[in-house]
């Protein structure tokens, strides 16, 4: 009988979702429906008016106009200072993705910003240069110093076998700390507690820029998003070596076996990897900030992992599931102002959108396991005799040998 | 076609029941596709040494597997000490006095050998009175009686870790002894020991048998049959072939029993011609990850045109031997030739571009990316050159030409054509993809592993008409096989492969395949 319901259920579940390649797009964007339902039944048991709370977030980023602004300042303004957020994370999330190609997981990226955010810091931020000899800089830098971080795992598990999670959750708190002591030694702030701030002609962002008669910040990593997902939508589809990067990822023997060198595509996976994590950095450090707070690694590069999985790996999926995590964390300011909600309930938004993405995997195998057994009962069922339902399903199957 | 007749010495149910200490009766056990147990009875006497023997994939582990309470039988009954039994558990079968030594062993590494073997029924003391502690001392002093006893000197206070192979058997064996078990299981004990292990293990187990212990012994060695058996069932296929006596039957006969079928062929075979010498190995040795050799000094040829054909019982080096020509294993000894070049170090893709196409028995891990799709696993090999790939960018124009080139050539079915993800593939098409693959490499040499493992007839007979139309295309045909009539079909020359070395190379000509079935499980010299 439970059977019966559950087959039911299941033909239901594999109209749906059974499509392995529409999952890319129908898995995530259950994962993100399901997890808004959610938070909407958890802000209701609060007493707090689900779709208020939801708008407010898309206020405070610029994408719903507010009722009211203060001189000079408009949903631009808004819309802009998200942009300065979404840069980074979209950087981190592709750093991620580039990573995995390989099957590398690389949680070492806000590690690998904070070096590469430091370095461009100490380097380009102090000194006197203009901007147009400096911002090219700050992005080299950045590049380059992430990439060694980077490179250093991949070499790491290349030559040493070391377990890439392992050595690279030690670097991050390796740098963590390390950059915590100069900043704290040579470069504070005594009044903010963090890094002195860095030179306006270093910073990635254009403060104070009157567009419309309102004043925003404009954000320059943002110029280098598309560059960077067609860069590495580009890698993956269309090159050798994203060719070879994913047959390693895929099956490491199998590469081998094609004759592929699996240590040097884990290792320039790493680089590349790293190389983006320190866009992301500088985008972070020296762009949405202008300093840095010793100590503390930020939450980007880590939710950017997940970013990352809600976007399937893709870079353009992931332009769009940064896009969705950046509005809630972002615009979670302004809605526990506007709405009287606690700023805490964006973390724990974020937080459900980010565990549901998490077991898109899980969701992704159960319904492969869903379809094998739907197609099984469909062939047990043609086999069966009238008087012998179900259960001579296996016995039928095994006698046919 | 050759028959062979045996008497079956058990007397079967009727046969008062305290006669024997473990009966199945009629057991039989299905895992999806393939029936590993068939109908299989066997009976046997307390006290004596009970072999099993057959090839890999013979049924003998899963048989034991369900007396040992690993998996339930789908039909059939088990008695123990005329009893009728479920074994749901392996401690269920401990409890009846059944242990079991499995081929890999299941110790703690950074335990002592005491730790491990007292686990689960460890000797208790209550410190202070009333703390309950283990009592380590006393465990160590047991074991060490127990060992001297059987002969077994071990150091109980040794860890796992630091010590070998052979020690760690025998720790596994004190288990079974400490958990006071009647009735001994060895899976294939001898496979990872030196000969003089070996003789060691086999008098030990002597020595259980007068102790009055019940000895089952999984294996393929007739030779240890010989030496230490009382009966032996013969199982191939997972059905019962016959249960002989083991002093009375020569190894010949049962070696016959265990392989022994004439399989024709229907497949016409023309005349080999025989061009130069393509593949050359000399003195190759090959070390598995245990520092064990697992090919020694194994040297031989293959000509242009001819099918060399390695036979062998799995696991005697075969897949290793294949795996240092093409490449994938390293060498500790020895050269390899192709084509008069030495490639002993080159690397893989140096030999897949020297002309060298490899067929591996794991099509599915090792010869596909099955998260690829169909266009992206043909062009595995040739991605990286023109018109796959300019300047580092690929053209996937050309991957689809080639795909579809290759889906109609080969009749590769597939759901969606190029497009088809391999994984969703038959296994059938999965092997046509790889064999077109490496065909259209047009290679000097073709390395076939198993090539129609698991296929259907149908695809088998497909596949080696591919072999033979390669053959006769004059290209240098290595094939490894463990199907006997695959071999005798197909190979122009057979070199017969024994714990990785070649004992016997002939043109198939001049052997039978009772002859190589013989030679396969060492029993000729």
């Amino acid at each position: 009988m439970k059977k019966k319901s559950g087959s039911g259920f299941r033909r239901a579940v594999l109209a749906v979702f059974g499509d392995e390649r529409r999952q890319s797009i129908t898995i995530p964007v259950f994962a993100v429906v399901l997890s808004l339902l959610a938070s909407a039944v958890m802000l209701l048991a609060l007493g707090k008016d689900p779709i208020n709370a939801f708008l407010g977030m898309l206020r405070g980023c610029g994408i719903v106009p507010k009722a009211n602004y203060a001189a000079k300042t408009g949903m631009l303004t808004d819309f802009m200072s998200f942009l300065n957020v979404l840069a980074p994370m979209i950087f981190a999330a592709l750093a991620v993705a580039v990573a995995s190609k390989t099957g590398l997981f690389n949680i070492g990226i806000s590690g690998q910003m904070l070096f590469a955010g430091f370095i461009a810091t100490v380097v380009v931020g102090y000194s006197d240069l203009p901007a147009a000899a400096a911002l090219p800089l700050v992005i080299i830098i950045g590049v380059t110093a992430g990439a060694l971080v980077g490179g250093i795992i991949g070499f790491l598990k290349y030559r040493f076998n070391i377990n890439e999670v392992v050595s690279s959750i030690m670097l991050n708190y390796i740098i963590q700390y390390v950059v915590s002591f100069f900043i704290n030694m040579y470069y504070v702030d005594p009044v903010s507690r963090q890094s002195m701030y860095i030179s306006n002609a270093s910073r990635l962002t254009i403060t104070g820029v009157e567009i419309f008669g309102m004043k925003a910040d404009l954000p320059l990593a943002m110029l280098l998003v598309p560059p960077a997902i067609i860069f590495a939508k580009v890698l993956f589809d269309r090159t050798k070596i994203g060719y070879e990067m994913k047959s390693v990822g895929l099956s490491r023997n199998a590469a081998r076996y094609a004759g592929m060198s699996v240590g040097k595509n884990m290792v320039l996976s790493m680089l590349v990897s790293g190389a983006l994590a320190g866009l992301a950095g500088v985008a972070y450090y020296l762009g949405y900030f202008n300093s840095i707070q010793p100590g503390v690694l930020t939450s980007v590069g880590f939710d950017s992992i997940a970013v990352s999985i809600l976007g399937n790996y893709n870079p353009v999926g992931i332009f769009f599931s940064s896009f969705l995590i950046t509005i809630v964390s972002k615009g979670s300011t302004y809605m526990s102002s506007s709405a009287a909600i606690p700023q805490e309930i964006a973390s724990i938004i974020t937080g459900l959108i980010l565990v549901v993405s998490a077991c898109t995997f899980f969701i992704r195998t159960k319904l492969a396991r869903m379809k094998e057994r739907e197609i099984e009962s469909r062939k047990a069922a043609e086999a069966a005799t009238p008087d012998e339902p179900v259960p001579a399903a296996e016995d039928s199957k095994g006698g046919e040998r | 076609m050759v028959y062979f007749i045996y008497t079956y010495s058990q007397g079967g149910v009727k046969t008062g029941l305290s006669e024997y200490i473990v009966e199945m009766r009629g057991v039989t056990k299905r895992f999806p596709g393939i029936v590993a147990n068939d109908n299989v009875s066997i009976a046997i006497k307390k006290g004596e040494i009970y072999a099993l023997l057959g090839e890999n994939g013979a049924g003998k582990s899963t048989l034991m597997s369900m007396l040992f309470g690993l998996y339930e039988p789908d039909e059939g009954e088990i008695y123990v000490r005329g009893e009728k039994v479920t074994l749901e558990s392996p401690a269920a079968a401990a409890k009846l006095g059944i242990g079991m030594v499995h081929q890999h062993f299941r110790l703690i590494s950074n335990y002592t050998i005491a730790q491990n073997i007292v686990l689960g029924i460890e000797p208790k003391k209550r410190l202070l009175g009333f703390l309950p502690t283990v009592d380590i001392k006393k465990a160590n002093r047991d074991i060490a009686e127990l060992s001297r006893r059987y002969g077994l000197e071990v150091d109980p206070t040794q860890k796992i870790e630091d010590v070998g192979v052979s020690m760690q058997q025998r720790v596994e064996i004190l288990k079974m002894l400490y958990r006071e078990a009647e009735i001994l299981i060895f899976d294939e004990p001898t496979a990872m020991l030196t000969p003089q292990e070996i003789e060691f293990l086999l008098k030990i187990i002597l020595e259980l048998r007068a102790g009055g212990k019940t000895i089952i012994l999984i294996t393929h060695k007739l030779e240890e049959i010989k030496q230490v058996a009382d009966r032996c069932a013969v199982l191939a296929r997972g059905k019962l072939i016959g249960v002989i006596d083991a002093a009375t039957t020569s190894t010949r006969e049962m070696a016959n029993m265990m392989v022994g079928r004439e399989v024709e062929t229907d497949i016409d075979k023309k005349p080999a011609n025989f061009g130069r010498e393509i593949l050359k190995v000399e003195g190759l040795t090959v070390k598995n990850d245990d520092g064990l050799e697992v090919v020694k000094d194994v040297g031989f040829s293959v000509r242009a045109g001819e099918i060399f054909a390695v036979a062998g019982v799995s696991g005697n080096g075969q897949i290793e031997l294949a795996d240092a020509v093409a490449g994938l294993a390293k060498t500790s000894g020895g050269r390899i030739f192709l084509d008069g070049e030495e490639i002993t170090h080159a690397s893989v893709r140096d030999r897949i571009l020297a002309g060298m196409s490899y067929i591996p028995e794991d099509r599915q891990n090792v010869g596909l990316v099955l998260d690829f799709d169909l266009a992206e696993n043909l062009a595995l090999k040739s991605y990286f050159k023109e018109p796959f790939c300019r300047k580092g960018f690929l053209n996937r124009a050309a991957f689809e030409e080639h795909g579809n080139r290759l889906i109609e050539e080969y009749d590769i079915r597939s759901g969606q054509g190029t497009h088809t993800q391999v994984r969703s593939m038959s296994g059938g098409n999965q092997q046509k993809a790889i064999i077109a693959r490496e065909i259209e490499l047009e290679s000097k040499l073709m390395i076939f592993v198993q090539p129609t493992r698991g296929l259907d007839i149908g695809a088998i007979e497909n596949i080696r008409r591919q072999i033979l139309a390669e053959r006769d295309a004059g290209r240098a045909v290595l094939l490894i096989s463990l199907e006997l009539d695959e071999i005798m079909a197909l190979a122009d020359t057979i070199g017969v492969i024994y714990r990785g070395q070649l004992l016997k190379t002939a043109p198939a000509a001049e052997l039978t395949s009772r002859k190589v079935g013989e030679y396969m499980m060492g029993v000729s010299a």
